[in-house]
């Protein structure tokens, strides 16, 4: 008894109806057809190749360093005599680049997130809510135009700084922070609000008689800081690292505005440009894969701290009220005089994004001329018009089968009695962790070789189909995390009367379930929208494999990326960042205004 | 009307045996009761039976037809849960209304129906509000008028009246046994609370560990419980320990450990020499001298006034003793009494499983 095959068949179609198997078949046949496979290609083909052709080319990997970190000019610059210090670093190739950037933007955005996260958290002064709002700023994105400002900035010919230190107060100094150096000082500014996010939650979330123990046994201070305080965080602190850390690996952004090649990222890019011929480069898969071990090994070795699932979401707490006090005389000047400028500084890239949109010029140091007609060729400029039409098209199209496989997978990560379902959301929720380039390659290859000559093979029909899957499958975590979460707030007393009272499974997931999850769901799915309109990585690489005709199939930030060069072209491209950021605005509003879900959320 | 019966099912989670191998037999239109402590395996039997959970090994039949393996929307029960389980997201008419429409039922006769089972269970006038706008015991009644609307084969109550405050715990418990008794419908109710089980129930299954441990009227498990857990479980009981010394037919002579020679009802007690547990019931006891009795000697530790009795603590050589006396009985804390049992109250049980019992 209970042994026999046929019993254990019976077991098993008792848990698993018919609705609920094809809401597990469904989500797990998606992606592993649509992720495991190209990712599983990706390692094939490095494999095919030596690893040793790019450890022992010094383009990507070498251990001598070349061209020194600071460049100190005395020149005649414009009719006077000036000191002109360049910061641009060395660089180790493509490989060690992008390994020792990371760590360094790493650590930069850990120190700034950290500072701000404990002021938020522990203090409470006049204008918090607005400088809270100002920290996270950098986080609306808005590809490749916040770093062309960034860049604006930090310019020693036309940059602001220059021109304030040198033309505005008169010292004959002029500043250049560029190339590698340019890289670093973009990611730290872009990225540090992730580790703010990530450490501000743990730390609200502390229960507050720890520290007021700690406090009473003589703890304070810094001390009570470093001995409480930031240990407790550590969740945070390594959740929001890690992203960092990936999120720097995998950036094309940043080395592709400052003409950047020697980083990982822009060299398995620049492999695409050839790729319209179909063919890509071997090196890119071998690069693919070394992005993809990186990433990997970063998230395993943090998984003590924390669990995938909580990248997708970041509970915003609130369980305690927090301890907070008021900053004395110092602590005010040290937030108004220092912290104040520092932030508004790092949210300057978006305020800029908006001024480049709305004037005529921006050569020299300052903007010029007040105008809507940037603004307007989002609509007058069929290039244009035609990739926002495109992304809105793939996103919504995306959309649909996101919320499809969310609600599913979800539905049986939460509820369904089986062995191995850990292992569906491990896979629903890894796009998190693995870089869209290695996506991008992997698709390539996946779509050239296994579908040649068909609807799906980009060479010949276009990108529109790959991108659709590519948006599906990188932005599926924020839903289904989100319907998850509803889930677990729905109790499943509620679904068994159901069933109870003769209504079937998928009767009682569409009366009951669906309902009840809705602001959920919704919220999961307006999330995973923008940030399919804002994807980077795989449209910028898959997209432009059906050309930039007049009947292009490319996406918004594929655009953006081909009119940054063009004369007058950052202006439309603001535009564009102008177009995401309203977006990006209306949804954070809605999400956590209007459906008042509780959750922070971060595009990868 | 239907006839449950379960066989041998047994139902394990990870290393944990929640059903043991237990089989009953429901009669047609009885309110049967499972009455056990939290953890005795009492709700999952309920969930086998409704069909969310699998038996691990043995069968449910319905009257004659299997219904083990069927899924729960193919059973025709209705479940009442313990925490309700209304629909926030409907009012109480499309709560009440949710298993007509699923049965396909025309919109006049739901609407009549519905109707119906509100007025039955005092519900009329509140059809238009959401559960969060009722009252506990409203939102009880919605519950149960969801399930009664149905007719179903098998009523399932899992621990329906846990939630209320204890005056309309009551009330309600009357109303249940009131509707149950009219409307004939097989029910099984679930229930940690003896004193509910005892007064709703026709017949009550005693669970423990996952074992049915008796099963019978309220009237046959308080007065002849099967073992000592039933006996403990069951009401209050002053406990015993002691060794026999003699075995004489259905009558056996022990000794307590407290010195006491007593004359008692042999209930599971194997040979002489063996560790036994007496167990008298509170109210059993008498200051009054009674023809062939047992006496206990002891000194009133404390006196409490409860109304119908007064509640003495007696320590009688080292053993307490609860004992319910007539109220009118002068008696005051740190005086000597003997009090007075007749053997057919000493009921005396191996001391097996002793270790086990829980004690308030």
């Amino acid at each position: 008894m209970g042994g026999s095959a046929a019993d254990k068949l019976r077991k098993l179609s008792f848990y698993l109806d018919p609705v609920l198997a094809t809401q597990l078949l469904l989500p797990t046949a998606v992606l592993s057809l649509f992720l495991i496979a190209p990712l599983l290609l990706v390692a094939y083909v490095a494999t095919q190749y030596s690893i040793l052709d790019v450890l022992s080319d010094p383009t990507y990997f070498s251990l001598k360093p070349r061209g020194s970190p600071v460049l100190i000019l005395r020149t005649f610059f414009r009719g006077r005599e000036v000191t002109i210090v360049k910061i641009v670093g060395v660089s180790f190739g493509a490989v060690i680049n992008s390994l020792i950037n990371a760590v360094i933007v790493t650590v930069g955005a850990t120190v700034l997130g950290v500072t701000v996260a404990f002021v938020f958290a522990r203090y409470e002064f006049p204008g918090k809510t607005a400088l809270r709002i100002l920290a996270t700023m950098p986080l609306l994105l808005t590809p490749f135009i916040n770093v062309f400002v960034i860049r604006k900035l930090f310019d020693w010919r036309d940059g602001i700084i220059s021109w304030l230190i040198c033309d505005v107060i008169g010292l004959p100094l002029r500043l250049g922070i560029d190339s590698i150096a340019g890289v670093a000082v973009a990611q730290v500014m872009t990225f540090f609000p992730l580790v703010y996010l990530n450490v501000y939650s743990s730390m609200v979330n502390i229960d507050p008689s720890l520290e007021e123990q700690a406090e009473n046994l003589g703890a304070r201070g810094f001390r009570l800081f470093r001995t409480v305080t930031l240990p407790l965080s550590l969740p945070g602190l390594a959740a929001g690292a890690a992203l960092v850390f990936i999120f720097s690996l995998e950036d094309v952004a940043a080395p592709i505005v400052f003409n950047e090649k020697r980083f990982i990222s822009y060299q398995v890019f620049s492999k695409f440009i050839e790729a319209t011929t179909g063919q890509l480069s071997p090196i890119a898969a071998i690069l693919a894969l070394i992005l993809l071990s990186l990433a990997l090994t970063i998230f395993a070795s943090i998984r003590r701290y924390v669990t995938l699932r909580q990248y997708a979401m970041l509970s915003r707490g609130g369980r305690w009220k927090p301890r907070t006090r008021r900053p004395g005389v110092k602590g005010l000047m040290v937030i108004y005089l220092v912290l104040t400028p520092l932030l508004m500084f790092l949210a300057f890239p978006q305020l800029g994004v908006i001024v480049y949109a709305l004037s005529e010029r921006w050569t020299g140091p300052l903007p010029q001329g007040l105008t809507l007609k940037n603004l307007w060729s989002i609509v007058g400029d069929p290039l244009v018009s035609r990739a926002v039409v495109n992304s809105l098209t793939y996103s919504l199209s995306s959309l649909a089968l996101i919320v499809l496989l969310g609600v599913s997978a979800s539905y049986v990560i939460a509820r369904a009695r089986l062995p191995g379902v850990e292992l569906l959301d491990l896979l629903v929720t890894s796009p998190v962790a693995i870089p869209g380039l290695v996506i991008a390659v992997g698709y390539f290859y996946f779509f050239t070789t296994f579908f040649r000559g068909t609807l799906l093979d980009p060479i010949v029909s276009g990108p529109s189909l790959l991108l659709m899957l590519a948006y599906s499958v990188r932005r599926l975590p924020f839903t289904a995390r989100a319907v998850f979460a509803g889930l677990q707030q729905v109790h499943i007393a509620l679904e068994e009367a159901s069933l109870n009272l003769g209504a079937g499974r998928l009767r009682t997931l569409i009366s009951i379930v669906i309902p009840l999850i809705s602001l959920n769901l919704l919220s999961g799915a307006l999330v995973s929208f923008v940030y399919c309109m804002s994807e980077t990585s795989t449209s910028i690489t898959l997209g432009g494999l059906g050309g930039v005709g007049e009947s292009h199939q490319a996406p918004i930030t594929f655009i953006m990326l081909d009119y940054l060069n063009r004369v007058g072209g950052p202006h439309i491209v603001a535009s564009l960042g102008v177009l995401l950021i309203s977006l990006q605005l209306l949804v954070i509003t809605l999400v956590n205004v209007v459906f008042k879900q509780r959750y922070a959320y971060v595009g990868v | 009307m239907t006839r449950v019966r379960l066989k041998g099912v047994t139902k394990r989670f990870e290393d944990v045996v929640a059903v043991d191998r237990v089989s009953l037999e429901v009669k047609e239109g009885e309110l049967f009761t499972l009455l056990g402590p939290s953890g005795c395996g009492k709700t999952t039997t309920l969930r086998i039976i409704a069909g969310f959970e699998l038996p691990d090994e043995g069968s449910v039949f319905f009257d004659d037809e299997e219904v083990t393996y069927k899924k729960p929307y193919e059973r025709g029960c209705a479940m009442v849960f313990q925490n309700y389980a209304l629909w926030p997201h409907m009012t109480v008419y499309e709560n009440v209304a949710y298993g007509l429409k699923v049965r396909g039922l025309p919109a006049r006769e739901i609407r009549k129906r519905v109707n119906e089972v509100l007025e039955l269970v005092g519900l009329k006038g509140l059809e238009d509000r959401y559960p969060n706008q009722l009252s506990g015991g409203q939102q009880q009644r919605v519950a149960l008028a969801r399930a009664l609307v149905v007719e179903p084969r098998v009523l399932l109550l899992d621990e329906p009246l846990s939630n209320l405050d204890a005056k309309l715990r009551l009330r309600m418990r009357e109303e249940v046994k009131k509707l149950q008794k009219e409307l004939g419908i097989t029910t099984i109710y679930v229930t940690h609370d003896q004193e509910e089980a005892m007064s709703i129930s026709d017949r009550v299954a005693v669970m423990n560990r996952g074992r049915i441990l008796q099963v019978g009227t309220p009237v046959e498990v308080y007065t002849k419980p099967a073992n000592l857990f039933v006996a403990t479980f069951i009401g209050r009981s002053a406990l015993l320990r002691g060794k026999v010394v003699r075995v004489n037919g259905g009558r056996v002579r022990i000794l307590t450990r407290g010195g006491f020679k007593l004359e008692g009802v042999k209930l599971g007690v194997k040979s002489e020499d063996a560790e036994i547990v007496a167990v008298v019931r509170p109210e059993d006891f008498s200051l009054r001298p009674l023809s062939g009795a047992n006496v206990i000697e002891g000194e009133v530790e404390l006196v409490m006034f409860l109304g119908p009795y007064k509640q003495l603590r007696v320590n009688a050589g080292g053993e307490r003793i609860i004992a319910y006396v007539d109220p009118e009985e002068n008696v005051e804390a740190g005086e000597r009494v003997r009090l007075y049992i007749r053997p057919d109250d000493v009921k005396v049980y191996s001391a097996e499983g002793w270790e086990e019992l829980e004690f308030e």
